[in-house]
């Protein structure tokens, strides 16, 4: 059975290349261009993993991941933030938020290859 | 009850003050009049302020939508382009497939020609024609050609797809050049209403930013390793203070 993969981001480009990058590995992906569409597909499906931006409207990354957190059925889920924003402050709290990585754009695909099959092997 | 003296005397006293300011407005006159002539040089400066303003605030509006129409336009292009490498990517895929399909019953139908050769072994012209089809034997090393060659345009799929996520940095770097022109045409919009009060025609239109839309200012297109290995170590750092919070609170607890 294929994993599923959810990702939260207000850019098409970084949603289809993501998705262009896992699809080669396999994984079904279900993308959502804000934290608040993504927070509605939650029940929808269940996710083997989340990648998320962190700068998005209506509902922002750090809020996805409380909300996907405070969630008993992904509690333990791991949680991808890929963001431009490479300040340390804004990666601690993504990592306080209870993420469990981190990538920063332009990202290498590999890298997120690499990580998402770290947490889904 | 006042004398006729002391009367005369305030009048003097008063008559006296009324010289000085007399004094006075023979020097103030000019410093006035210099005022004036400086106000008739400054409202025509004031007048042409005013139609810069006007004119700059009447560009700002066309400025702001022609970069949404830009950032609009490369999103639309890009995921366009992503998807036809998409499709093209799909296309390859099933070709490879096609190939090693092709490939195995290559294979299987020599194996059977072979078998056929061993019956005809003394037949000349079977002989003859098993030497002409073992001509046609470099089918493999072809389809491993092709394959080679489906994998260099794989790659420069990728890499396609690697490079077009410049559209999505400069999309937030546009959005925040955007977000630059509306603070000055807000401080433009406060300024025009002082003119207003004097009595100067002019009008500033409010920008609307695209619903939704958000950027980080600082997002640049740098695809230096360095970047990512920064983040590698401030999360590490992060996971460091996290575990020895944990070992801390062991401590404390008696664990």
């Amino acid at each position: 059975m294929k994993k599923v993969i959810l990702i939260a981001d207000d850019s098409p480009t970084i949603r289809k290349f993501v998705s262009f990058s896992l699809k080669m590995q396999g994984l079904e992906v279900i993308t959502a261009s804000d934290g608040m569409e993504a927070v509605e597909k939650l029940p929808l499906y269940n996710f083997d993993l989340f990648i998320t931006d962190l700068n998005m409207p209506n509902m922002d990354g750090f809020q996805l991941i409380k909300v996907i957190r405070e969630n008993p059925d992904y509690s333990d889920t791991p949680i991808i933030i890929l963001s431009s924003l490479a300040g340390s402050e804004d990666i601690e709290k993504g990592m306080s938020c209870g993420a469990n990585s981190y990538l920063v754009k332009p990202f290498d695909p590999k890298r997120i290859q690499y990580e998402v099959a770290k947490y889904l092997s | 009850m006042k004398t006729a003296p002391n009367n005369l005397s305030e009048i003097f006293e008063k008559l006296q003050d009324l010289k000085e300011i007399f004094k006075f407005g023979e020097k103030i006159v000019p410093i006035l009049q210099s005022l004036i002539e400086f106000m008739k040089d400054v409202v025509p400066l004031l007048e042409n302020i005013n139609t810069s303003i006007a004119e700059s605030t009447n560009k700002m509006p066309a400025a702001f939508n022609q970069i949404n129409n830009v950032t609009s336009a490369t999103e639309m292009a890009t995921t366009e382009i992503m998807d036809r490498v998409d499709n093209i990517t799909n296309s390859l895929g099933e070709i490879q497939k096609s190939l090693s399909n092709i490939s195995s019953k290559s294979k299987a139908k020599t194996e059977i020609v072979l078998q056929l050769a061993d019956f005809l072994a003394d037949n000349s012209a079977a002989k003859e024609l098993l030497s002409k089809f073992h001509e046609y034997d470099d089918i493999d090393p072809q389809i491993d050609k092709v394959n080679e060659k489906i994998s260099e345009v794989n790659n420069d799929g990728y890499q396609i797809m690697l490079a077009l996520q410049v559209q999505d940095i400069t999309s937030q770097q546009l959005t925040a050049v955007n977000h630059l022109i509306e603070s000055v045409n807000d401080k433009l919009a406060s300024l025009v209403d002082d003119i207003h009060e004097a009595n100067l025609d002019n009008e500033v239109h409010k920008l609307e930013a695209p619903e939704g839309a958000t950027f980080d200012p600082n997002a640049r297109f740098d695809r230096d390793e360095n970047r990512q290995i920064n983040v590698d170590n401030i999360i590490d750092e992060h996971k460091n203070k996290i575990t020895s919070q944990d070992e801390i609170d062991k401590l404390f607890s008696g664990e």
